[in-house]
């Protein structure tokens, strides 16, 4: 028998907010660096930014299981079936999805418009700053796309996690182990809440972003 | 106070090719310079180095006496730059407008009186509310260059900021903007390819064609001196052929007289005429021998179109009765709306 709804509920949304947060953190930023930085290497990243993105989880799983392993490199954080571990996973997993929506969000703006805003008299900050306000849409729906990522992944989350009842385990797990045990109500249950959370956060999201695009719109 | 702007020895390169090369080019306070060039002239290049967006690949770009290499921030905010497309963000007019002054960490009451007083000086502070992508070009356009005259710069550098609207847009939007600079000391550098605008606007104009500086030279000077044809045709003349000068001054086209002279040139040469500098005579009398192939109406006159190499065009009086297309007639130059130039390569 799984672990409480409300519980696994909890755990999931925590592992998979945080790690989005994160993943944004990282992603903005170097798809933004990616899309206007004259980067030495810069087409091997966009391929390894691409690759990411199909890089099955289950595969990310492996990976992470591998460096926070007892024996591996990272072995002595502990991290191996933990939620640390498991948001480190989710990180991975959304990272690549985010960076590469906001390099192609900004290569989609007027080429010319950063230097109109540099014309302006912003420095780079401001300039940053500024392309992404008016790249919010896709910025947003790259945020979205990140934590949907996150949250329905199951291949890194049993993994790294482990599926530890009363510690890591996840909405997606708990349906696996449900599944496993012919326990169909109850996978369909936490289905269905999983479903109700991913609409709920993406449902917020939308909400901005679509009174940005009535705004843009109008 | 407009900015001393002073260009020495630049040289521009892109993938190796040298895109601009400016000897020397000096502009003094609240002087407004035109420049005038086809495509690929490097007018934009200039600009986006008085912008300090780009360094020089070689020479020194100076405003006020500070190199736009090592001027940074602090420098830019002294200089507006409005890009031909006018580049306004997804928000209000209104807050396009102040954005600029918010980099420049003026305080908000500040920022609305300014950005306000630009809207109004431009006629549009009707649509400050409204969102700036639903504007018309026109409309976009003022709203970019108020947004680049509330920051009240020292130089003003404006791309083409009529390009992409009807005849009368553009005319309405020059008035606009004549009227916005009227009482203002700024330095304003003014890119067009388009000589009505660029000599409207300006205190001189600048020629560049292929990266070179051809001419430099009030729009009087520029309009009636030409330094060669591309100058000539750039500048809006009508009709330029080649021609050569006897050295007792006579000027010939294809060996016939044309009615006009030059006391200081011989050899070959270019000539320049405008449309209304275009006589055509009866036959019977020296001249070139053309036969009409087109009459149109045009603003206040016939356009007439001529046969032959050069493909003359003459401009006659509505007073007048036009020839008919297959009339022979004989063609000479009036010499006070014809300018005769010493032949360069161009």
């Amino acid at each position: 028998m799984s672990d409480p709804l409300h519980e696994v509920l909890s755990r999931s949304a925590a592992v998979s907010v945080t790690a989005t947060l994160i993943a944004v953190l990282i992603g903005i930023p170097l798809g933004t660096a990616l899309a206007l930085a004259r980067l030495p290497g810069r087409r091997l990243l966009v391929t390894a930014v691409n690759t990411g993105m199909a890089v099955p989880t289950v595969v990310v799983g492996l990976f992470v299981a591998l460096a926070l392993w007892r024996s591996g490199p990272l072995g002595n954080l502990d991290l191996i079936y933990t939620l640390r571990g498991m948001v480190i996973a989710q990180v991975l997993i959304a990272t690549p999805l985010i960076t590469a929506i906001t390099m192609a969000a900004l290569q989609l703006l007027p080429p010319d418009l950063p230097d109109q805003l540099r014309g302006l008299g912003a420095n780079r900050r401001q300039l940053v700053v500024q392309l992404w306000l008016e790249a919010r849409l896709p910025l947003l729906a790259a945020a979205m796309a990140g934590f949907g990522h996150a949250l329905s992944e199951v291949g890194a989350a049993t993994i790294v996690g482990g599926n530890l009842h009363g510690q890591t385990q996840v909405m997606t797990t708990a349906i696996v182990e449900d599944v496993g045990r012919g326990e169909f109500a109850s996978a369909s249950a936490y289905a269905g809440v999983l479903l109700a959370l991913a609409f709920a956060v993406n449902g917020l999201l939308t909400s901005v972003q679509q009174r940005g695009a009535t705004w843009a719109r109008s | 106070m407009g900015a001393v702007v002073n260009l020495r020895d630049v040289r521009q390169r892109r993938a190796g090719r040298e895109v601009l090369r400016l000897d020397a080019l000096d502009l003094e306070a609240g002087e407004r310079l035109a420049v005038l060039g086809p495509n690929g002239a490097g007018k934009t290049t200039l600009l986006r180095l008085l912008a300090a967006i780009d360094p020089p690949s070689d020479g020194a770009v100076l405003v006020d006496g500070v190199s736009t290499r090592t001027g940074g921030v602090a420098l830019r905010r002294r200089v507006a730059y409005a890009t031909q497309r006018p580049g306004l963000l997804h928000t209000s007019a209104l807050h396009n407008v102040e954005l600029p002054l918010a980099w420049r960490k003026l305080p908000r009451q500040r920022r609305r009186e300014l950005a306000t007083a630009a809207l109004e000086h431009l006629g549009i502070s009707h649509l400050a509310g409204r969102p700036a992508h639903a504007l018309s070009g026109g409309e976009m356009q003022r709203v970019s260059l108020a947004r680049a005259l509330a920051t009240e710069p020292s130089l003003l550098l404006l791309d083409e900021p009529a390009a992409g609207l009807d005849p009368e847009s553009r005319s309405t939007f020059l008035a606009d903007v004549e009227h916005a600079l009227a009482d203002r000391a700024t330095t304003v550098v003014h890119v067009s390819h388009r000589a009505e605008e660029a000599l409207r606007l300006a205190d001189r104009v600048a020629v560049l064609v292929a990266g070179e500086l051809r001419q430099l030279d009030t729009p009087s000077a520029l309009t009636c001196r030409p330094n060669d044809a591309t100058v000539a045709r750039l500048v809006g003349y009508d009709n330029v052929l080649g021609a050569s000068i006897d050295r007792d001054g006579a000027v010939r086209v294809a060996g016939h007289t044309v009615g006009l002279s030059s006391a200081e040139l011989t050899g070959p040469a270019t000539i320049a005429v405008w449309g209304a500098g275009v006589r055509l005579n009866a036959a019977g009398v020296g001249g070139l021998r053309r036969i009409v192939t087109r009459v149109t109406p045009g603003p206040g006159r016939w356009e007439v179109a001529l046969d032959g190499p050069d493909q003359l065009r003459a401009y006659l009086s509505r007073r007048v009765t036009p020839p008919v297309p297959g009339e022979r007639v004989v063609v000479t130059f009036d010499p006070d709306l014809a300018a005769v130039i010493a032949t360069r390569a161009s």
